[in-house]
């Protein structure tokens, strides 16, 4: 009944193997297959993009007006985090130094290094040092490094061994889920009071158990910790 | 790291591209940013911990003490000085403002000759010379005009100056002022005295069109006094009762028990009534029988609380009715508090305005120093010709914030500093001196007042500072002054400074003049609750700020009884000529249910030319129909509709409750209350399919006491200022777009024939059961562990859904980049972007906002209190809103804490949730507002 | 109805096969645009320009440039939404439903049908994301893996909104495509162009006919249209859980998801009888478009007018019966308020006027069939706008109560819309046979039997 119906007006017989050759079919079985395929690949390219470090900016590294070195001042002579970063237990801010700061020793040592002429122009002139950030969050973002500091998250959680960063090295992806990971499980960072500026610092084996004891040592109320007002307001 | 916008509109672009090609790439884009340490870091200066400064704030010359906050060295937040008599921890609408007012991009910057801007150098070449040739003359010539001052330094620097130019006259023009209470104390007591009401120590309260509750320096103070007696708890029987007999509604009328409206030349008669009644040998005036029965029950009412009865006159009132209060408080043993008059007057004190125009006219002025914001181009009486006066004057010199309408007039011109960039030292209304300290150095060339007067005694290197210090160091040695010195700043008053009190002569019992017969429409004007007198014109906060009762914005309407509407045929919004002694100006008339019939009523601060981009063109003038003799209440006013329409910009257009609506703000007598006391009347939540919660550390709420809101909207303002509010101004309030978090919603029930005004503040109610949280697709609307309905900014992509489902209607939406690049006039310019608080985050175009509860203070409360291992103490954490009120109307705390203030007053017989019946369990819970009427005039039409 | 499709053949007896392939291939193929066509095509081309202005400048300046305020902050983005996609209910309603009940006048209709349902969806689609205030974030409704770790909000009803639309646009599509393989095989056999041959022949994908293809093609398109029913009620289902799932009065009403379908099919087939009598005329289809069909889908519209009567009066009386206040005042606002008017005009358009089907010449008379089904059309704008405006503005708390005043943008972006769906039609007439060829011939063999 239905061929009869069919696709066959007055008969101009034209066959596709006339109108097209051989290889079309094949053409049109990978056309309708790549109809759909090369959509998904790219969006699977794109959901993986931003992860990588190129959206992320983790491992990033900025030249500095002085190329100031982690390395030599917290590795080779063990200066304290907080001799430079004064409000890191204070405040949300850190603090950077001073350009007084840096002269305390600098007035004394490598006086007419060329490396530390902006040091002592700012200090000279009385213009800071325009330092460029490298672990930036967006403006949204209320992050405060004394609660941290004070519960026992270390410096090196976040920011990585900078006792072995010549220059200074964004170390973490600082993405939401990064937070998170921390937020929803911190007993696998925490540590104890003494060691929260040690240089660099490896979980021991019995972290967890360590950890869990801290989070009651430290009177920290996990369930708030993924409420989004804790970070956005 | 300073508080960006949600998105930047670079970002937005990156955003769109982002999501046009990529649709996958978030977070890209984000600007480099610079870190600037300091050079040599200021003691006591933590980078991102701020700082909090006492000081002292001036309004009508008097000082209100305030704590102000600011973050990395920009002052960004006011509030109340506890310790101080005048502030007790709360504000008003104008000490929140004046953080805008500090950064208005209008202010005046440079020194200017005709205009052109000059240096400092130049102008003391001009200026020295011209004192020398004065002093010669023994300062024949010399003319100061000022704003009414009580700052012990400036007085001394007048005197010290008077000492080089004995010739050397101060005058001194206040367009509000207490010109009538001074006479009329004058009067009564026959010398200068200023009597402090007590409201705290009042049970009965008659205010004569005074408006204690109303805008002023005192209405904090008083708000404070009143809250302490109108609160209504079970089982407290102590109650005031308040009357209140006026042509126009004020605020103390809008929270009267009972209020009598009545035309102006009325209050002669109602005075006289009540003192006959109370035993004066007056001659009682004839009265309709519905005053008669007011001021007889009234009368009734004062004398059987002997000792406790107050009566208030109003400034609009004449002398001789002022001093026959005067005789009348004496009668009852009211509160009152004598004092000499902390604005000096007499021989020391300074003549008024006319004396110097008139001297100006007849050539006698040679050199004149307009100083403190005087501007009498703009507010000065119609009958009073300053302009043409002005050009008789050689070397005239304004000093003022802005290049405001007098500066224009005056040759030269210099920037004066803003209240926050200035040393100097003030009196409260009760006399306490408190210090003016700067919290930031001067954005611009600035030159504060004291260093003028320093000039003119030859003193060229006089600074403010040291000016304030020489006043006070006086009879201390120089070890014990800088304890003092320290001490007093970090308190933000000079101990034991009050003027004492004393008792006051017996008063005289006046001639009381015979009101002026006048046909027409009576105009009464008013100062303005939003621009005073016109010197806050330019703050875009207070214009934008809608004024009690009307709720208007972006202006002001000339309010009329709906009667009298009726009469002539006018509606909302038709614009009218006012015409009187042949000036005139056009208005749109308002019809007002609190105006009584025959009058119009006007408030002054409107229609500046020249201010700044914010406040110029903003309503009219009423200056214009003003005159020296007749300040406050102008008779023979003739009114011609034009058929042209301008409706007033309103914030709520609705304000009717009828029936069931009443609900939604009750209004209940004294007695159910007290009979109530101890029943459980609140309705459990209605059942609900939702889970119920546990909230295990905290469980924040707030309850408001709508007997106590007066209505002041300091709460608005100190929202606004709080929590990086933006303007929008009055086309997008007309679409019905303003993006106050926290409005005062007003309402009117009838009750005994007469509109009983009341308010209701209404921030989020953050719902136990939220509507906005299940339709929210993004999840950007969500609870947290606390029970605050918290609202993620940068996650919210503008469906609006959450606001489409909220009863309350409380959420605020960008239709417009608000405050981020489609900011309202001259408001994107960067100097005004130093107010933002940089704990809240600046919203960007498209996203959803509303009140948090102040989450960023509760936040910082919470970190301090971990970082010590303790829980938040009572009391720790306080909202804007809640801090500014001077009634401590709104009360915040934890409801897992059985004594917080929320959990005790939930327990109250009147409380009640707003809208309860929705099952939305709200955290912002009311408590009903209570009347006191009195019986005898109970189902009278009064 | 069916009964009366027994009694009274639509198709004119004595057309043949090839004759009715001729009317319906030809105008494409062998006659060249109208006049008509031609003005019309340049008007539309220039509204679909005057769209893209329009949501241009709303992406530079953001919603505020709509008449949207802070009570109502919802406006015309989405009352177009839901009547766009009311209009595209009707296309599958007919292909599937009237398919599945064997309706085999649907023959004549069915093909332009479709495409109405494509071009309406696929517009609807387009405005709640332009009604959004960071239309650049619309993603965020996708559950997609991110470093973000957040994921949609499920009890929303946006979230199924957006996964139901654009499973209901990708399924339209493939519906109509598979529906049209057989003739557009017809097309490429007749064209005389060879390019126009290439193209037909790669859009046929290799149609030859055969019993086999046949087979398939029946089988699945049966099977589509099986799917399609259940899928057409879901999608407004939860268009009406939008407003159903709430607590504002008004909105909050269990009638509404039912309600919101039969709103749509009625808006839909108002369309598609505008549609069909311009067609009708513009293609000279008089022969396969037969006054028959006009008289089924004009009782169709009747029935669905009443069901719409039966809609409201259930709303008004749940508002009395349930005595909230705030429904009360609703109910007040809608007749006595500032849209009443507004209100008046929608229950004309949508319940009175179509009652004029209940006479026989009124369904078959052209002329009044375009009036009413415009003017149908028009009332469910209004219904759409008028759910928003009454409840919006007339809330909970009277202090709240502001009116909405739309904007020179919000009717510029309605017409416009409108434009571009004419645009894309007008385009489909002159591309594709209008009328499914191979089920009408279909149909024509089964009436040569049942005639044997």
């Amino acid at each position: 009944m239905a061929h009869d119906a069919g696709g066959s007006g007055p008969p101009r017989d034209t066959a596709d193997s006339q109108l097209f050759p051989r290889w079309a079919t094949l053409a049109a079985r990978l056309g309708l297959v790549s109809l759909v395929g090369v959509p998904a690949i790219l969006l699977g390219l794109l959901m993986a993009l931003q992860y990588t470090p190129y959206v992320t900016g983790q491992t990033l590294v900025r030249n500095q007006p002085v190329p100031f070195s982690h390395e030599h001042h917290v590795g080779g002579l063990g200066l304290d985090c907080r001799y430079c970063h004064g409000s890191v237990e204070k405040t949300r801010f850190a603090g950077l130094p001073p350009t007084h700061t840096c002269m305390t020793c600098h007035s004394q040592l490598w006086t007419n290094a060329a490396v530390l002429e902006p040091v002592r122009r700012s200090l000279a002139e009385g213009k800071p040092i325009r330092w460029r950030r490298v672990n930036a969050l967006p403006d949204y973002v209320y992050f405060d490094h004394s609660i941290h500091i004070a519960k026992g998250v270390g410096c090196t959680t976040c920011h990585g061994p900078v006792d072995r960063m010549p220059l200074m090295r964004q170390a973490a992806p600082l993405t939401m889920g990064w937070c998170l990971d921390c937020h929803r499980q911190p007993e696998a960072h925490l540590r104890p009071e003494n060691e929260i500026f040690a240089g660099h610092w490896t979980p021991p084996p019995d972290q967890r158990e360590r950890g869990r004891e801290l989070i009651r040592h430290y009177l920290i109320r996990t369930e708030h910790l993924t409420d989004c007002s804790i970070c956005h307001r | 790291m300073s508080a960006g916008s949600v998105l930047s509109r670079r970002q937005a672009a990156l955003g769109l591209l982002a999501a046009a090609i990529s649709g996958g790439l978030s977070g890209c884009g984000e600007p480099e940013e610079e870190i600037l340490p300091y050079v040599e870091q200021p003691e006591r200066l933590v980078p991102g911990a701020g700082l909090r400064f006492a000081t002292t704030l001036a309004l009508e010359g008097y000082g209100r003490g305030v704590i102000c906050a600011s973050a990395e060295g920009r002052p960004i937040k006011i509030e109340g000085n506890p310790g101080h008599p005048a502030s007790l921890g709360a504000t008003d609408v104008f000490a929140e403002a004046e953080i805008l007012g500090l950064y208005d991009p209008d202010r005046s910057r440079t020194i200017r000759q005709a205009g052109r801007p000059v240096t400092w150098q130049e102008f003391l070449a001009a200026l020295l010379p011209r004192l020398e040739a004065l002093e010669a003359r023994g300062g024949e010539g010399l003319r100061l005009l000022t704003g009414p001052i009580t700052s012990p330094t400036l007085l001394r620097l007048i005197a010290a100056a008077r000492g080089r130019f004995p010739g050397l006259v101060w005058h001194a023009h206040a367009p509000i002022g207490e010109a009538n209470a001074r006479r009329g104390a004058e009067l009564a007591f026959g010398r200068p005295v200023s009597m402090l009401s007590r409201l705290d120590r009042a049970a009965v309260v008659l205010a004569l069109d005074a408006d204690p509750l109303g805008p002023g320096p005192d209405q904090i103070r008083n708000g404070h006094a009143f809250a302490e007696r109108r609160l209504a708890r079970a089982g407290r029987t102590e109650f005031m009762r308040l009357y209140a007999v006026e042509p126009a509604t004020t605020l103390t009328g809008a929270n009267a028990d009972h209020r009598l409206r009545v035309p102006p030349a009325m209050l002669r008669d109602v005075a006289l009534a009540l003192a006959a009644a109370l035993g004066a040998p007056v001659p009682r005036p004839e009265l309709a029988a519905k005053q008669a029965r007011f001021v007889e029950a009234a009368a009734e009412d004062l004398r059987a609380h002997h000792g406790a009865a107050l009566v208030l006159a109003g400034e609009s009132l004449a002398p001789e009715l002022h001093a026959l209060v005067h005789w009348i408080n004496e009668r009852l043993a009211a509160p009152v508090e004598a004092i000499a008059p902390v604005f000096p007057a007499g021989a020391e004190g300074p003549m008024p305005l006319a004396a110097l125009v008139e001297d100006m006219r007849a050539g006698r002025v040679d050199t004149l120093f307009i100083l403190g914001g005087a501007n009498p181009a703009y507010d000065a009486p119609a009958d009073i010709d300053f302009l043409n006066a002005c050009k008789q004057v050689r070397f005239a010199v304004h000093h003022g914030l802005h290049r405001d309408e007098t500066a224009a007039l005056c040759d030269w011109h210099l920037p004066a500093p803003h209240a926050l960039e200035e040393w100097g030292d003030l009196r409260a209304t009760d006399g306490t001196a408190s210090l003016v300290q700067p919290l930031i150095r001067p954005l611009y060339a600035t030159r504060a007042t004291a260093e003028l007067l320093g000039l003119l005694q030859g003193r060229l290197d006089l600074s403010a500072h040291a000016a304030v210090r020489e006043t006070w160091a006086e009879g201390r040695t120089p070890e014990e002054f800088e304890v003092w010195w320290r001490r007093t700043l970090h308190e933000g008053i000079v101990e034991g400074s009050a003027a004492p009190r004393f008792d006051p002569p017996e008063p005289r019992l006046p001639q009381v003049p015979p009101a002026p017969a006048a046909d027409g429409l009576v105009l009464v004007l008013r100062p303005d609750a939003s621009v005073w007198d016109g010197r806050f014109a330019n703050n875009a906060w207070l214009q934008e700020c809608p004024r009690p009762l009307t709720r208007q914005v972006w202006g002001n309407a000339a309010l009329i009884a709906p009667e009298e509407a009726e009469a002539r045929g006018l509606n909302q919004g038709d614009v009218v000529r006012l015409e009187v002694g042949g000036r005139s100006l056009e208005v749109a008339v308002m019809p007002e249910p609190g105006i009584a019939p025959g009058v119009v009523a006007l408030s002054l601060g409107y229609g500046r030319r020249r201010v700044g981009a914010i406040g110029e063109g903003v309503g009219v003038n009423a200056y214009v129909l003003r005159t020296t003799d007749t300040p406050w209440t102008v008779p023979g006013v003739a009114l011609t509709p034009l058929g042209r329409r301008a409706p007033p910009v309103l914030a709520q257009e609705e304000q009717r409750l009828e029936g069931e609506a009443r609900e939604l703000l009750p209004v209940i007598p004294l007695e159910e209350v007290l009979r109530a006391a101890g029943d459980a009347s609140r309705s459990e939540p209605p059942p609900t399919f939702y889970p119920e919660f546990a909230y295990e550390t905290y469980a924040w709420a707030m309850v408001i006491d709508t007997t106590l809101c007066i209505g002041c909207n300091a709460c608005v303002i100190a929202c606004q200022s709080e929590n990086n509010i933006p303007v929008v101004g009055p086309e997008e309030v007309e679409w019905g777009r303003d993006m106050h978090w926290l409005r005062i919603d007003t309402y009117r029930q009838e009750i005994d024939g007469e509109p009983h005004p009341g308010f209701q503040p209404v921030p989020c109610m953050h719902c136990e059961k939220a509507p906005c949280e299940p339709v929210c697709p993004v999840a950007a609307s969500v609870h947290d562990q606390e029970g605050l309905n918290v609202q993620v900014y940068n996650r919210c992509i503008g469906t609006r859904f959450c606001q489409s489902n909220c009863p309350y209607k409380v959420r605020r939406f960008n239709f417009f980049g608000y405050a981020d690049g489609q900011e309202y006039k001259n408001l994107g310019e960067p100097v005004v972007a130093a107010h933002f608080n940089p704990e809240v985050t600046v919203r960007a175009r498209g996203v959803m906002e509303k009140c948090t509860y102040c989450v960023q203070r509760i936040s910082a409360a919470r970190r301090e209190a971990k970082k010590e291992n303790r829980p938040i103490a009572e009391g720790e954490v306080v909202t804007a809103c809640q801090s500014a009120c001077p009634t401590s109307a709104i009360l915040f705390g934890d409801l897992n804490k059985a004594d917080s203030l929320p959990s005790r007053l939930r327990q109250e017989p009147h409380h009640y949730k707003l809208l309860g019946h929705l099952g939305t369990q709200p955290r912002t819970t009311y408590l009903k507002r209570v009347r006191n009427p009195n019986p005898a005039l109970e189902g009278d039409a009064a | 109805m069916s009964g009366s499709a027994l009694r009274e053949p639509p198709l004119p007896p004595g057309a043949s096969y090839g004759e009715l392939i001729g009317v319906v291939a030809d105008p494409v193929l062998e006659r060249g645009t109208g006049r008509p066509w031609r003005i019309a095509f340049a008007v539309t081309l220039l509204m679909t320009l005057g769209l893209g202005i329009c949501i241009a400048w709303l992406f530079i300046q953001g919603v505020g440039i709509w008449g949207i305020n802070t009570p109502v902050v919802w406006g015309f983005a989405i009352a177009n939404f839901v009547w766009w996609l009311g209009i595209g209910h009707a296309g599958t309603l007919i292909s599937a439903l009237l398919l599945i009940t064997r309706q085999h006048w649907r023959a004549s209709i069915n093909r332009f049908a479709e495409a109405m349902t494509l071009f309406a969806a696929v517009i609807a689609g387009l405005f709640p994301i332009l009604h959004l205030g960071r239309p650049y974030r619309f993603y965020w409704l996708v559950p997609y893996p991110n470093t973000m770790e957040v994921w949609p909000q499920w009890r929303s009803a946006l979230v199924w909104d957006f996964a139901a639309i654009s499973t209901y646009i990708i399924f339209s599509l493939l519906f109509w495509y598979w529906g049209l393989i057989p003739d557009l095989a017809t097309m490429r056999d007749r064209a005389r162009s060879r390019a126009a041959r290439y193209a037909y022949g790669v859009l046929s994908m290799g149609w030859r006919g055969s019993a086999r293809h046949w087979h398939r093609h029946d089988a699945l398109y049966r099977a589509m249209a099986a799917l399609a029913v259940p899928l057409v009620v879901s999608v407004h289902s939860v268009v009406g859980m939008d407003f159903a799932a709430s607590l504002m009065p008004g909105w909050q009403e269990t009638i509404f998801p039912p309600y919101f379908v039969i709103g749509a099919m009625f808006s839909g087939f108002a369309m598609v009888v505008t549609l069909a009598i311009l067609l009708r005329r513009g293609l000279g289809l008089e022969k396969v478009i037969t006054p028959r069909h006009f008289d089924a889908m004009a009782k169709i519209v009747l029935a669905g007018s009443v069901a719409m009567a039966i809609s409201y009066t259930t709303e008004w009386f749940t508002g009395w019966y349930g005595g909230e206040r705030a429904e009360l005042t609703h109910l007040g606002h809608l007749f006595t308020g500032a849209y009443a008017p507004i209100y008046y005009g929608m229950l004309a358009c949508n319940v009175l006027i179509p009652q004029v089907f209940w006479l026989r010449a009124a369904r078959r008379n052209l002329v009044t069939l375009f009036l009413v089904t415009i003017l149908i059309n028009i009332g469910m704008w209004l219904e759409r706008i008028l759910i928003i405006w009454n409840t919006l503005s007339h809330g909970h708390l009277p202090s709240m109560w502001h009116l909405f005043y739309p904007t020179f943008w919000d009717w510029a972006t309605l017409l416009c819309s409108i434009g571009l769906f004419t645009f894309l039609f007008l385009v489909f007439v002159r591309i594709f046979p209008a009328v499914a060829m191979h089920d009408l011939n279909k149909r024509l063999y089964q009436e040569k039997e049942e005639r044997a």
